[in-house]
């Protein structure tokens, strides 16, 4: 397998392997928590938090990890951090920490973060790892905020809180909604697969 | 009667997969086949109650009265996957067949955040014992349920003209979303 | 140092780094996250019972704690009662400012609610809800009003307002605050909060 750039590596995180848009993991928060910006926004960062330490770690100690025992190993450095992350923000930010209520420790259980262990940081040199992380954790958060403003702004009418539609906009409250949440990342989806397909077939 | 509604609200109303948007990996992975998704449902139904069982235990007989609720994340995580791997062994032992039906997504339940949202409700909430078995077993249920629904109706969908790029997992969330919406109309049925 | 050997060994370290690493952010956060939770409370009390000094808790169970807001005479001029009850999706919790005699509320605030955004949600909303609970008669029971009306001046003191299309929440909010009430009356007379009644009624 030829070996991609530093560049490279980061950027394949936006958009060829995008997380959410190509990958398709990490759903459950990313529909959970896209009802405002600022949620999707430190859920990304929350996630991101966890994720780029992980990598760090397992990349650093992945020599010293039987296989046997790599998952579990995986599992209990995330859960630390996720406990890490989850404390703080109850600590430090309460209001944010209420509304992402326990979708927080949830992140554990992202299919992204074992996801990228299991391929990569197991694989790679700590250096690398953390380019994959940053791209990975890069292309979840420009998702999550895509997400998050259709839900908001068609939601709400609002964007971080702030009214940006007029007061003819009467809001969609189902886009707040479970059945709006995974009507927008289905369309999503396909428009991303659409804008994939088109550019294959021109390359 | 509260575990009369628990039971229920964890189906019906605050179904884990419509409602609090859980398990959904496993939801657009196994949907295809009612067969699979009816395996999957109840392998996780199982897994479900068990940890609710075992979660509960742990929680209240070590966690809490020492003041370690800081170690549930971990704890539970550790519980679901060390359960997983029991039922795989055990699944593989008495069904080889099964087993091969499921193939990689019973170690996927581990990733399940419905399991783990299960632990962690119950010890939020702070529900007893009985009440931690019915909201696993109801939770369960809750997921079979939306997976059993959606397989039968992606089996329809084989055979309907789904334009290219939605096509797979976009035509899966836009039916989750419509059967969400149907599922709203459960609200309101607990007082 | 054979493989099983070597599992253990990798298993238990990384099991007792995280236990360490976890200990140590436990310890430092959990001051702050007290912290946070009882200024929440503070602020909420400090909210309903206008114009004191200091509060106390009188009394504490699962979904009812009430708290006394003395002046700055230490005189106790008011109640705080702090509620849970179902709403349309969860519970709602709430914080209830009334006067000694319990005829009188002051206002509401809510706390937690997980409901319906855009719909049950505005039950934390002053215009659409809240205003409507100012300066109410609780001396007995209160009633919704349906359908929702546009101003408090229509409304009788033993009247708060409905949210359109929002009505279980507001019933539930309602529900949970003539119970409380009840409640806490039945425990003033069996002497369970420590009354030091000096204040005005």
């Amino acid at each position: 397998m030829p070996t991609r750039s530093v560049g490279q590596e980061f950027v394949k995180g936006l958009w060829d392997e995008n997380p959410i848009f190509r990958q398709l993991l990490g759903l459950c928060p990313t529909l959970a928590v896209t009802n405002a910006v600022i949620n999707g926004f430190a859920m990304g960062m929350a996630t991101s938090f966890v994720l780029i330490f992980s990598s760090l770690v397992v990349s650093s100690i992945k020599k010293l990890i039987p296989s046997q025992v790599r998952i579990a190993s995986y599992i209990v450095i995330i859960a630390t951090f996720v406990t890490i992350v989850d404390r703080i923000m109850a600590a430090f930010f309460p209001p944010i920490s209420k509304s992402l209520g326990p979708y927080v420790p949830l992140i554990v259980v992202n299919c992204i973060i074992l996801g990228r262990q299991e391929a990569f940081s197991s694989k790679n040199t700590v250096g690398r790892s953390l380019i994959d992380a940053l791209g990975m954790s890069s292309g979840f958060i420009i998702a999550l905020l895509i997400l998050s403003s259709i839900r908001e702004i068609l939601g709400a009418g609002t964007f971080l809180g702030y009214q940006v539609m007029g007061a003819w906009f009467k809001p969609w409250i189902i886009m707040l909604l479970p059945p709006g949440a995974f009507i927008t990342l289905g369309i999503l989806l396909a428009i991303a697969l659409q804008i994939e397909r088109k550019t294959k077939s021109r390359a | 009667m509260e575990l009369v509604a628990i039971f229920i609200s964890a189906i019906l109303i605050n179904n884990f997969v419509l409602h609090y948007f859980l398990g959904i990996c496993p939801f657009l992975g196994v949907s295809k086949k009612i067969d699979s998704a009816l395996s999957m449902g109840l392998a996780v139904t199982f897994v479900m109650t068990i940890t609710a069982v075992v979660s509960w235990v742990i929680n209240h007989w070590i966690l809490m009265p020492h003041g370690l609720d800081y170690l549930q994340i971990v704890s539970f995580i550790l519980v679901i996957a060390s359960l997983v791997q029991l039922v795989e062994m055990f699944i593989r032992k008495i069904s080889p067949p099964l087993y091969q039906a499921l193939g990689i997504y019973l170690p996927l339940i581990t990733t399940n955040c419905a399991i783990f949202f299960l632990a962690l409700m119950a010890a939020l909430r702070n529900y007893g014992f009985v009440q931690s078995v019915i909201f696993g077993f109801g939770s369960g249920l809750g997921f079979t349920l939306a997976i059993i629904l959606m397989a039968g109706i992606r089996e329809q969908l084989e055979m309907a003209d789904v334009p290219e790029p939605f096509k797979g997992a976009a035509i899966t969330l836009i039916v989750a979303g419509i059967m969400a919406l149907a599922f709203f109309g459960f609200s309101g049925m607990i007082k | 140092m054979n493989l099983s050997t070597r599992m253990v060994v990798v298993l238990t370290s990384v099991g007792l780094l995280s236990g360490s690493f976890l200990a140590t952010v436990g310890l430092l956060t959990q001051e702050r996250i007290a912290l946070n939770k009882q200024r929440e409370i503070e602020e909420a009390i400090i909210q309903v019972i206008p114009g004191i000094l200091n509060s106390q808790k009188l009394y504490e169970e699962k979904d009812l704690s009430v708290y006394g807001g003395m002046n700055e005479e230490g005189n106790l001029i008011g109640f705080a009662i702090r509620a849970s009850g179902i709403g349309f999706q969860d519970k709602i919790t709430f914080m209830l400012g009334t006067n000694i005699s319990l005829t009188r509320i002051n206002s509401l605030t809510i706390l937690d609610q997980k409901e319906t955004p855009g719909l049950g949600a505005k039950i934390t909303d002053r215009d659409s809800f809240l205003k409507y609970w100012e300066d109410k008669d609780c001396s007995n029971e209160i009633f919704l009003h349906k359908p929702a009306v546009s101003s408090p001046e229509e409304l009788s003191p033993t009247e708060i307002n409905t949210i359109t299309g929002a009505t279980i929440s507001s019933e539930a909010v309602l529900n949970t605050v003539n119970s409380s009430l009840e409640q806490v009356r039945r425990l003033i007379k069996e002497g369970k909060l420590s009354s030091e009644e000096q204040g005005a009624n």
